[in-house]
């Protein structure tokens, strides 16, 4: 990966690229901007993903946006891409094993 | 079921293939709950090559995924009377999410008219509508470029 991708969810059905260029473009030059439809509803589908050149326009565009309004909707601003794995409250080495867990579970 | 959005696990593999004159030919991606996304597309069309990625996702992707799938609604179907898998390919869906689990085996959907004309228009619809997010994930997976070195995987 080259540049730096942010995550922006909850972003207004309605919204248009205009919308985030205007809220996104002022922390740096926007190098790419996927705003995906919903095929079925034709309205967004309620995330965005935003690439920056530089770390620094990505980091201000997180920390400034993070939890603000778009649109009358409150947005969030997350990294995209991370270098690892997150830890979270499963930690597996054997996915199978978790699936074939989950069915018995399941009865 | 809101709280099943946010934590527990979450995987989600999602396969489409067929096996013809190309030999077999396939893209299947992986959501792990470690946040690795892993992508292979095999085809033997013309040269042999088969491109595999794989990126960490954070949890904030990990947890919009969730989202988009639970509004779906994917996880109360079943696939008991969708179309069995034929010559002209397969597709398999297999998504974990918190205490629900989901394995569906069915064909190639070629348009809405399938759809419409199968035993389960409603389940199928919806199944439908949620593999389109394939291009979504290609489309994030074009910010990668290909891991050459793994090459060699081809042959499992």
């Amino acid at each position: 990966i080259e540049g730096w991708i942010i995550l922006v969810s909850g972003v207004h059905e309605e919204a248009q690229e205009d919308d985030l260029h205007n809220a996104f473009g002022e922390f740096g030059e926007i190098k790419n901007l996927h705003l995906n439809l919903d095929r079925r509803t034709g309205f967004v589908k309620g995330y965005a993903l935003i690439e920056y050149e530089k770390f620094e326009e990505a980091k201000n565009a997180i920390s400034t946006m993070d939890g603000t309004e778009l649109l009358t909707q409150t947005i969030n601003v997350d990294w995209a891409f991370s270098n690892g794995p997150s830890t979270g409250a499963f930690k597996r080495k054997n996915l199978r094993f978790v699936s074939i867990n989950m069915l018995l579970s399941l009865g | 079921m809101a709280a099943e959005e946010d934590s527990g696990e979450f995987y989600l593999r999602y396969y489409v293939g067929h096996k013809g004159k190309f030999g077999h030919e396939f893209l299947e991606f992986e959501f792990r709950p470690d946040g690795k996304l892993r992508y292979a597309n095999n085809s033997n069309y013309k040269n042999d090559t088969m491109i595999r990625k794989e990126v960490f996702l954070t949890p904030a992707v990990l947890k919009e995924c969730r989202r988009i799938i639970t509004e779906s609604e994917i996880m109360k179907e079943d696939d008991n009377n969708w179309p069995e898998p034929d010559r002209v390919g397969r597709q398999e869906l297999e998504i974990v999410m918190g205490n629900e689990h989901i394995s569906f085996t069915t064909s190639k959907i070629g348009s809405l008219v399938d759809v419409q004309s199968s035993k389960d228009p409603e389940g199928l619809r919806i199944f439908y509508y949620l593999v389109q997010v394939r291009f979504e994930v290609l489309c994030i997976l074009s910010y990668l470029t290909p891991l050459q070195d793994q090459a060699y995987l081809k042959n499992e």
